[in-house]
């Protein structure tokens, strides 16, 4: 033990109590390996060697990672390019790194991987990762899903835990100062969102309320499930969807059409936010605080914070509520959090000890190294209060726990670990705790679209036709919703405009590629 | 009246005066040149005249109206300047028609007085070319049709030559002297060539530090000078001048005494500027002259001529002496002989002329 | 020469060979010094300080344009990073077919083309006329005030332009709508109107950089010889005729100059204002060739494709430069080369 230095002594000063380090089961090399990592994500560019958390696992492990990240930047847009881009300048480097964990790695390693840049991973999984093969034999779908065209895995995810993510949301003071009620179907919701806009719930004498606004306006388009639409197939706006085992878009249903019909005469009558396409992401911020807003869809937790804004607009209530009823009666909330993210880690190609490196992704699946990658080092971050992992009452007030977690080196979406949803739970508010056992109560959730990994072939008619249509769908959209143009007069002329930009070519390739990956 | 009359002209930048009261009165059809050192004001005064500068003090009259206020282009004068200021993009017949356009005056009517000027200036083969196509003289020409096309009742002009090498700058002085005979317009011209004044001008007026130091004619000014800056800037050498004291007989500088003609009047005693022009001397004496003994510093041969420096005590001093086609026998020169009648007398302290016969 | 070919013929190959092997003994024997070579030698033993300030530039050319265009092959090949630009199979024209029959990059082009087309009919002068008001203005301090504020624009990031610009045309809080509700019009969603896009973008370039652009030509108008227009206040212009008759022809070389290199950047519309004042509903009129490679290429890793749009913008941009440049030279003398 000697050679565990400083770390360890670090470890035994401050954890009084831990008596499952000092066995060693995890200990994986008897000599100290070291590893390197690239590893970038918008909220750690780099991998840092002193996260507390790298630390613990260096003593438990006594595998060593060592930062050689490059090409990192701290980009944050939306599309998250600046990942993207840390890993093709690493590859285009000439060198890859023992282990590269990013988000957005998916893609990259299915391709890459493939043409030799990253191991294989499916025997170095059977053989020498019993904690990940476990996991996967409970969660086939999960297994198929992050397969590439060849069948073989390339990274280790991260498994987000936890399944609800967006809920409708609606300021029930302003339902009770209009004496209304919550509103259960979509003809209600519309009467709602229409007494905000011409009974002056805020009160101030102008109609200048905000019935329906969103942060992202591909939320909008989420409304048409209220007509049987659907919208987005997965936590990707604008994806496909699986329906009865064929994959489909939404964006060609009779149901979008349908809500989008309606959705266009929502905006017309100023249900909508006029600036939706155009607010970004302030526009939560903006309109609650200026008490304009009334209704949106959005996260849990971070929305049901704004219930602080009581302090400053007297009555200030904003909650969640269940799904309204779609016109044929199903209440469906089409957003969730997906089962697995495109994020995580995989084995460069260069790498010497790939059996030392799949067993050092295992740990972070046994349970010491889950419970670490989720809260951190136990007597430092968290104590175990009747086995439970609970959070330090320091730590909980040091700031944003999730930034807070980061700054330790936990939940790393660029490593490849099982989330638990129990480390949410300590800090969320309670109103958006309230709100997810109103979503607990009812099975409002439906499948989501796991993705699908092309081969070569696929990928070229993919890259071919996809911008193209996506590009064609989100203009017509954007115009029915403007209503500039009318979507009952396109309709027909649309879905022949799709086909001809290659859309039944992009639907023919996913589907053999589904097939492939999902059909066993 | 008319011509260019100036009186009690002042230009004052700020608290800066930079012309100081001028008193001139150009007659009609007179040519008259400003001349002194640069930063003497003369170009000033030119540009007051034509109105580019605004008058401080003073009146300006130009065939006698009033023209402090009036804008430049009512004034009727027509201006050549230094640098030409040939509109590069416009070929030599439209840098000549621009102002006549700009008065609108009929078409046919500008190519005929376009064609005249450039039959005049001896421009008709070049009228299409541009200004970056023709040599220095050709462009200065330009210039000048383009004043001339006017048919102004002044020309100004700017040291219209001092751009244009030595050879090319006596030929245009000549040109200019010509035109200004057979147009007969009144001109007021700038330069700080002695000799380009001296060949121009009907009447020269010698400006310095923003005064008028002397005006008269050519010949005037070189045998009479008012004063020792005159004196100093005409002539070419200059005028030598030597520090001397009156005696009874003439002047004394150092220990030698210059015979005067005329009376010295009691004023024997008195500081003078002994002045001496370089052609004046001769080698070999005769009547009426004194002998100057002088330490030869160096002989410059010109051809028929050579300038002899020397020095005199503590003046140095320029003499001009016939090679007659040798300049050998001129090293050995110790004596010039200076004839009493030519020598001329300025007061030590003011530097004013002295005229001790009257 | 006819004669002595066919003596070469009859001479027997062995007699050749011998006598080129004595030339050539005979040239090493009495090898004279190459004179040319010891010229080259001297020159830049004595000149070669200037060579050594010419070499940074040298050595920036070929790092950073020269050695790059070696990667322009990925544009007939199917690139892959891992592979690598040597490594990757040539696939000919395919980038450049998928380009080409594709509705949307052709729209692209077109509206690529039709923006530019706008920013130089009225981007272009706007400088121009700037540079000209600044000239005329006579208040020093006024002067100095103004040409700060305009220059202000160009200091300013694309995203915080892009931010000021949208709140601007807001429809419920924008200053534009908000003076035209004030006329007693309805507000228009400006944004996301198609047919908006082109004068808004146009316009904020404008605003954006027509300050800053206007310093060449002001810097062109300094260099006027001042007595130009004393020569011309004699003759008896006023200043507008001194502006068109002396300032604009005086400055018309700087002004066809830019105009070529502004044609040369034809296909470069401002790309990132673009992305940022664009929505799927204005594709129509604001999608332009970059934005597409954007969307397309580099959002899916397909730098091959986004090689392919960037050969073809060169090959436009440079036939556009040549062009422009022919026909300046030709009929006003002014040309960059």
């Amino acid at each position: 033990m000697r050679k565990l230095s400083l770390a360890a002594a670090l470890l035994a000063g401050s954890a009084i109590t831990t008596p499952a380090f000092a066995e060693g089961h995890l200990q994986i090399v008897d000599e100290p390996l070291e590893l390197t990592i690239q590893m970038n994500h918008r909220a750690y560019p780099i991998y840092e060697e002193d996260w507390p958390v790298e630390q613990a696992a260096r003593a438990l492990t006594n595998i060593h990672l060592k930062d050689v990240t490059v090409g990192a930047n701290m980009r944050t847009d939306s599309e998250n390019t600046g990942n993207t881009e840390a890993l093709n300048l690493m590859l285009a480097s000439g060198t890859i790194p023992d282990i590269v964990g990013s988000s957005r790695i998916k893609d990259f390693v299915n391709q890459y991987g493939p043409e030799g840049a990253f191991y294989p991973l499916n025997d170095l999984i059977d053989e020498h990762a019993p904690n990940i093969k476990a996991f996967y034999a409970e969660r086939p779908d999960i297994a198929a899903s992050v397969k590439a065209a060849d069948g073989q895995m390339y990274y280790i995810p991260y498994l987000p835990d936890g399944k609800y993510g967006r809920a409708y949301w609606i300021r029930t003071d302003w339902l009770d100062a209009l004496g209304l009620d919550m509103p259960e179907t979509v003809d209600e919701y519309e009467a709602v969102l229409r007494a905000f806009k011409t009974q002056d719930p805020n009160g101030n004498g102008e109609a200048d309320e905000v019935p329906f606004f969103a942060r992202q306006w591909p939320e909008l388009i989420r409304l048409v499930t209220l007509w049987d639409g659907r919208a987005h197939g997965s936590d990707t706006y604008h994806d496909f969807y699986v329906d009865d085992g064929q994959i489909t878009h939404g964006y060609i249903g009779e149901g979008y059409r349908e809500g989008m019909k309606n959705l266009a005469r929502w905006y017309a009558d100023g249900l909508i936010d006029a600036e939706i396409f155009t607010r970004g992401s302030s526009a939560r911020d903006f309109l609650l605080s200026e008490n304009l807003g009334g209704a949106t869809h959005d996260w849990f937790a971070s929305t049901g914070g704004y219930n602080s804004l009581a302090s400053e607009i007297e009555g200030f209530e904003f909650k969640a509520m269940v799904p309204p009823a779609s016109v044929s009666g199903k209440q469906i909330e089409e957003h969730r959090r997906i089962l697995v993210k495109p994020d995580g880690w995989a084995i460069g190609h260069t790498n010497e000890h790939p059996v030392e490196t799949i067993k050092y992704f295992d740990f972070w699946f046994t349970e010491e190294g889950r419970r670490l990658a989720n809260f951190g080092v136990e007597g430092m971050h968290y104590d175990m209060v009747d086995g439970k992992p609970i959070f330090k009452q320091e730590f909980l007030d040091a700031g944003p726990v999730n930034r807070s977690l980061y700054q330790i080196g936990a939940q790393l979406q660029g490593r490849g670990y099982f989330q638990d949803y129990d480390y949410e739970v300590q800090w969320t508010n309670e109103i958006a705790l309230e709100g997810i056992e109103l979503y607990e109560q009812g099975d409002y959730l439906i499948p989501d679209f796991l993705g699908v990994s092309f081969n070569a072939d696929e990928q070229r008619i993919y890259d071919k036709h996809w911008g193209s249509v996506r590009d064609y769908m989100l203009e017509r959209q954007q115009a029915w919703i403007l209503g500039s143009a009318d979507i009952e007069e396109e309709w027909d002329d649309y879905l022949a405009q799709l086909d001809s930009l290659g859309l039944q070519d992009v639907l023919e390739v996913m589907q053999s590629a589904y097939e492939r990956q999902y059909g066993n | 009246m008319s011509g260019v009359n100036l009186s009690g002209i002042v230009k004052a930048y700020g608290a800066l005066q930079v012309v100081h009261g001028i008193d001139l009165n150009v007659a009609e059809k007179e040519f008259v040149v400003l001349v002194g050192p640069s930063g003497c004001g003369k170009s000033t005064t030119l540009r007051m005249i034509a109105g580019l500068e605004e008058i401080t003090d003073g009146d300006l009259m130009i065939d006698g109206r009033r023209m402090n206020r009036v804008a430049p282009k009512d004034r009727d004068v027509a201006m050549v300047f230094q640098n030409y200021a040939l509109y590069p993009h416009l070929n030599v017949a439209e840098n000549m028609a621009f102002g006549l356009r700009i008065r609108k005056m009929p078409k046919d009517q500008i190519k005929t007085t376009i064609d005249d000027v450039a039959e005049i200036l001896g421009l008709t083969p070049y009228l299409d070319r541009r200004p970056a196509d023709l040599s220095g003289g050709q462009r200065q020409r330009v210039a000048m049709g383009r004043a001339i096309v006017r048919h102004p009742k002044v020309f100004l002009f700017d040291e219209p030559l001092s751009n244009l090498d030595a050879k090319l700058r006596t030929q245009m002085r000549a040109e200019i002297k010509r035109l200004h005979n057979r147009l007969g317009v009144t001109s007021v011209y700038v330069t700080h060539d002695q000799v380009e004044a001296m060949t121009l001008a009907d009447r020269i007026v010698v400006m310095n530090d923003g005064r008028i130091e002397q005006i008269g004619t050519p010949m005037e000014l070189f045998n009479n000078p008012a004063n020792t800056f005159v004196a100093g800037f005409l002539g070419s050498p200059p005028m030598n001048q030597m520090k001397g004291v009156l005696t009874e007989t003439g002047a004394k500088i150092g220990n030698t005494e210059l015979r005067l003609h005329g009376a010295i009047n009691g004023h024997q005693g008195r500081d003078v500027i002994v002045g001496v022009r370089p052609e004046h001397v001769t080698l070999a004496e005769s009547e009426g002259t004194t002998a100057l003994p002088i330490n030869l510093d160096l002989v410059e041969p010109l051809g028929s001529e050579a300038l002899l420096h020397a020095h005199h005590g503590e003046d140095n001093l320029v003499f001009k002496a016939d090679t007659n086609g040798d300049i050998n026998h001129l090293y050995g020169v110790g004596t010039v002989h200076v004839p009493a009648h030519l020598i001329k007398l300025f007061d030590a302290e003011t530097g004013r002329a002295l005229n001790l016969g009257a | 020469m006819s004669d002595r070919n066919s003596d070469v013929g009859g001479i027997p190959i062995e007699e050749v060979v011998v006598e080129a092997q004595e030339a050539l003994r005979d040239r090493s024997q009495t090898r004279v010094p190459d004179k040319n070579w010891v010229k080259v030698l001297d020159h830049f033993k004595r000149e070669w300080q200037i060579y050594a300030m010419l070499l940074p530039t040298l050595i920036w050319f070929v790092v950073f344009l020269y050695k790059p265009m070696y990667g322009l092959q990925i544009a007939f090949k199917d690139y892959s990073i891992f592979r690598g630009v040597a490594g990757s199979p040539w696939i000919g024209w395919e980038h450049f077919e998928t380009l080409f029959t594709n509705d949307q990059f052709l729209r692209a082009v077109r509206n690529t083309i039709y923006i530019s087309a706008l920013n130089l009919l009225f981007g272009f002068p706007a400088p121009i006329i700037l540079a000209l008001m600044f000239n005329e203005v006579m208040h020093a301090t006024y002067k100095r005030t103004a040409q700060t504020i305009v220059y202000l624009p160009h200091f300013i990031s694309s995203v915080i332009i892009a931010g000021i610009v949208i709140t601007a045309f807001s429809p419920s809080a924008g200053i534009v709508n908000t003076f035209i509700s004030w006329l007693g019009f309805e507000p228009i969603y400006f944004l996301t109107q198609p047919e908006w896009f082109r004068p808004i973008f146009v316009g904020t370039g404008i605003w954006q950089e027509a300050g800053f652009g206007s310093i060449v030509f002001l810097a062109a108008i300094a260099g006027v010889n001042p007595s130009l227009y004393e020569s011309a206040v004699v003759d008896g212009a006023n200043r507008w005729q001194m502006m068109w008759k002396i300032t604009i022809p005086s400055i018309l070389p700087t002004i066809l100059i830019m105009l070529i290199i502004r044609i040369g950047n034809v296909m470069e519309v401002s790309f990132e204002l673009v992305i940022l004042l664009y929505q799927p509903s204005t594709y129509e009129t604001a999608d332009v060739v970059n934005t597409w490679v954007y969307r397309q290429g580099l959002q899916s890793g397909q730098y091959d494709l986004a090689a392919a749009a960037g050969l073809f913008n060169a090959v436009v941009a440079f036939v556009l430069v040549m062009t422009a440049n022919t026909l300046s030279r030709r009929f006003s003398r002014t040309s960059l080369w």
